[in-house]
């Protein structure tokens, strides 16, 4: 599992244009697996070849989107939030950030980060806003935190509360990387803000053992995580009910069939 | 001076009494494009799980192998009863998928708004409209024109008389309006996404004369600020870049079935590709040029730039 974009680097931000398509891009097998268009020979062989491993990554990859749809109607409903800082936006698919809250609430902004040009292009041209609202599209790379805290205070009102949004996208660090990072982020928050993630778990043996032969070939590597280790995540903030729990249990639809759990997720709100 | 068949007006410009009327087919209605195209990969799908071969389908149907290639690819007309007769073959019982495919057969054969302008179309352009007018995403590298959707009448007009310099002014009248007629799209309840990467060449030149260039730039303009329309320049500083080959046109479909077809324009004739390799390698340049170009904010002050020059 790989997620939303960015790949967050190596491979892709260092040459040229930044569309190799000599090797599998991690935004485009994400995009092959929630069924989408933009992807090429070696994103689908890639993502087969995950798949004859652990025939689940097409449901985490539905079950993690329903998350993220869930959450920001959440936020946008409920939680009354209408700034959204969403950070590995990953290629556009069914149900994107600012469609799902402007639904809710026409004039919410939103703010794509990415760092990969591919995912970027294509969020400006197809993540538009609606009249009422904004969609800005920051190109930064989120191992430097103040950066995008930086930029996001020239599009964002830091006087009202944020949603940030990591769909996907921390399992790509280590615990020493990945915990400092989302620390400096919410501490950069006005007080009311929210902050929603989710990310693929260790508590699958079979996707524990594709995600070590995945990260073994040379891919940008992604690690799963334990419950527990999700839960520090949101040391300090008040979790939304019901807390930190397997994605296709946050606030599920009610028509919602049950699905086999592979990732964990939580939305905490900052006192 | 292919461009020609196939670029249209602009959206403003269309407003005359030619766009009035009820448009059985007009661009809300999509046309009957992508039902062709679903109903023959269904097809071929179903001839396939039988292990029934191109062959002993059309003996069937008292039809060429050809034919039956043809219909799984979209491109013809469907007769009803060969579609039924097929399903037998096929051993499609279910009254359901039966059903859902002979209603398909239907759709397929509505004729398209653009269908009244037969006489001055080639077919393989009546292709396009068809998939343009069901396109969810239109992506497309312009080297020398601005795109058809973008047109003002004046620069439509004057890239028409380019291709047909002996035609009668009544001719070219109906071929400007078809272009015009094109740009409903744009303004329909449900508009594609159009996403044009311009080379910096098909602004600079000044077809129709520099007034008409310029009002065509602004119109650019115009059109970039709408939501589901983004304009892309490649300036030429940027030095050479990907799209050797010039113009192409990629068309993707809201439907999971249907593949993205790349469309090519030639002087008389036209290609069509929606193979995983063809499709790839085009998509792969059409994503090279969107990274290259310059942003769609910074395009619009580059061609603001532009009209300063003019």
């Amino acid at each position: 599992m790989t997620d939303v974009s960015s790949t967050r680097g190596e491979p892709d931000a260092a040459a040229g244009t930044g569309i190799d398509t000599s090797v599998p891009h991690s935004a485009r097998i994400w995009n092959y697996w929630l069924g989408g268009k933009d992807n090429y020979a070696v994103d689908r062989q890639a993502g087969e070849a995950y798949k004859e491993i652990f025939p689940g990554i097409a449901v985490v990859a539905r079950t993690s989107r329903g998350f993220l749809t869930r959450a920001v109607a959440y936020l946008a409903g409920q939680a009354g939030i209408r700034q959204f800082l969403d950070i590995g936006t990953g290629l556009p698919t069914a149900d994107n950030t600012h469609e799902v809250a402007q639904r809710v609430a026409p004039a919410s902004k939103i703010v794509y980060v990415d760092n990969d040009p591919l995912v970027l292009a294509h969020a400006r041209a197809l993540l538009t806003s609606s009249p009422e609202g904004a969609c800005e599209y920051l190109d930064a790379d989120i191992r430097n935190p103040a950066a995008i805290l930086d930029a996001a205070a020239g599009l964002l009102d830091f006087s009202q509360p944020i949603a940030l949004m990591l769909m996907g996208i921390m399992g790509h660090f280590t615990d020493e990387e990945a915990y400092p990072i989302v620390r400096q982020l919410v501490a950069g928050l006005p007080s009311g803000s929210y902050f929603a993630l989710y990310d693929g778990a260790n508590t699958n043996e079979a996707f524990n053992q594709a995600q070590e032969g995945y990260n073994a070939s040379g891919a940008v590597p992604y690690y799963l995580r334990s419950p527990e280790q999700f839960e520090r995540f949101f040391a300090g903030l008040e979790l939304v009910e019901p807390g930190v729990v397997p994605v296709p249990h946050w606030r599920p639809d009610p028509d919602a069939e049950p699905a086999e759990i592979y990732s964990y997720c939580g939305v905490g709100r900052k006192p | 001076m292919s461009r020609d068949q196939r670029d249209g007006g602009s959206p403003g410009d269309a407003g005359g009494p030619d766009a009035g009327g009820p448009d059985a087919g007009g661009p809300d209605a999509g046309g009957p494009t992508v039902p062709r195209l679903l109903l023959g990969i269904q097809l071929r799908r179903c001839r396939e799980a039988a292990g029934i071969s191109p062959d002993q389908a059309g003996y069937e149907i008292r039809a060429s192998r050809s034919k039956i290639s043809r219909m799984e690819n979209g491109q013809v007309r469907f007769k009803e009863r060969d579609v039924t007769d097929l399903l037998t073959l096929y051993g499609v019982t279910d009254e359901k998928i039966r059903d859902g495919l002979v209603a398909l057969v239907r759709q397929a054969n509505a004729p398209g708004w653009w269908s009244k302008y037969g006489d001055i179309m080639a077919d393989w352009f009546e292709s396009y409209l068809g998939l343009e007018a069901a396109a969810s995403v239109i992506r497309t590298f312009e080297l020398q024109f601005v795109h058809g959707l973008f047109q003002t009448e004046d620069y439509a007009r004057a890239v028409t008389l380019l291709g047909h310099t002996a035609a009668p002014a009544a001719e070219i009248d109906r071929r400007v309006s078809l272009r015009l007629k094109r740009q409903d799209l744009l303004n329909g309840s449900k508009p594609p996404q159009v996403w044009s990467v311009m080379d910096e060449g098909a602004l600079r030149r000044p077809v129709g004369g520099a007034a008409v260039m310029r009002a065509q730039l602004h119109r650019l303009i115009e059109v970039a600020q709408l939501r589901h329309v983004t304009v892309q320049v490649v300036p030429f500083r940027r030095g050479g870049h990907a799209a050797a080959g010039g113009s192409f046109t990629v068309l993707r479909f809201a439907e999971p079935d249907v593949p993205d077809v790349v469309y090519l324009e030639h002087l008389t004739s036209a290609l069509y590709l929606d193979k995983h390799e063809d499709v790839d390698h085009y998509m792969e340049v059409m994503n090279h040029l969107s990274t290259e170009a310059l942003t769609p904010a910074e395009s619009v002050r580059f061609i603001a730039g532009i009209i300063r020059d003019i």
